[in-house]
């Protein structure tokens, strides 16, 4: 592996990290899942893969801050399992990161979008 | 491989055993909930596996899991941590540690140089033995003790050469002292 590589790997780990908390809110917004069909669902997207040692530890976290909900259920003969929703303040919550998210994605499409060397027009300031 | 010759089921039971052992700082019912969830996923899983027509395979889904201390201190992750602080707190905390920073040297200063006093008192005697003493009145209603110019002529000398071993072992001690009660405020620095 060139060094090269190696930081592109170190910069999606770190991308992922940070992402990780709103990838899993994402995934429960109107939506009741269990630890396994959460699992899939992110391992099914290329940036949210993670593994189980990840998700359940974190998924304790964010129940016990009470963004997340849940309840064991069991369905005819198959075997209990708990069910995860998001709470109201799960809810607050992932608006909040939505909107960060969505702006740091315009943010950095309008730097991609304006190559130099031109000067930028900075309408923020 | 002796790994391979354990059934699913000892492997699942050796796992949870020693997950259960590492959350042992968890309340009893919350490590339950832990290992009941992650059992549920395991034998979910496997059965999947099973329907697929594959070999249930414990060993490699734990291998998601991770070590059983790693992943343990994931959950007890925010027991170490404790309660977040109250704002100020901080503050606080830092004055504490200056205050406990001042106390510890002060006592290192006042400690030891008391202790070289006596030291001191003691190999003078050698030098000036009629300038080192304790005098004290007759009446022993006031007494000078120490390293004096001129030996107060009034009084009579108590100790003579005893005052040598005397302030010799009070020297230890005191420097003995100043020791242990610095390592206590130490360990609370």
């Amino acid at each position: 592996m060139n060094p090269n590589d190696a930081l592109m790997e170190k910069w999606e780990v770190q991308l992922r990290k940070g992402t990780l908390e709103l990838a899993i809110l994402a995934a429960l917004q109107q939506r009741t899942l269990y630890g396994l069909e959460l699992l899939k669902l992110l391992q099914s997207l290329p940036s949210t893969t993670i593994t189980e040692g990840t998700l359940y530890p974190l998924l304790d976290r964010l129940k016990r801050d009470e963004l997340v909900d849940a309840q064991w259920v069991q369905e005819g003969d198959s075997r209990p399992r708990k069910y995860y929703q998001l709470t109201a303040t799960g809810a607050q919550k992932l608006t909040e990161l939505t909107r960060l998210w969505r702006q740091s994605v315009t943010d950095i499409e309008f730097l991609l979008a304006n190559p130099g060397p031109q000067a930028l027009p900075m309408t923020g300031v | 491989m002796q790994q391979a010759e354990l059934t699913n089921n000892d492997i699942i039971h050796r796992y949870l055993n020693d997950l259960r052992r590492y959350l042992a700082r968890l309340a009893p019912h919350e490590t339950q909930e832990v290992i009941r969830e992650i059992e549920s996923h395991l034998f979910d899983v496997m059965e999947q596996q099973e329907a697929a027509g594959n070999k249930a395979d414990a060993a490699a889904i734990l291998h998601g899991f991770g070590e059983p201390r790693q992943l343990a201190a994931q959950y007890i992750a925010h027991i170490e941590e404790g309660a977040p602080p109250p704002k100020g707190f901080k503050a606080i905390q830092t004055m504490k540690k200056s205050v406990t920073a001042t106390l510890y040297f002060a006592m290192a200063v006042f400690g030891f140089s008391a202790a070289l006093c006596l030291l001191f008192v003691a190999g003078a005697k050698f030098l000036l033995p009629e300038s080192v003493g304790v005098w004290s009145t007759p009446h022993g209603n006031s007494i000078v003790v120490g390293f004096v110019s001129v030996p107060p002529t009034a009084m009579p000398e108590v100790m003579g050469w005893w005052i040598v071993p005397v302030a010799a072992v009070l020297a230890l001690a005191v420097a003995l002292l100043t020791r242990k009660v610095l390592s206590v405020l130490k360990q609370h620095m």
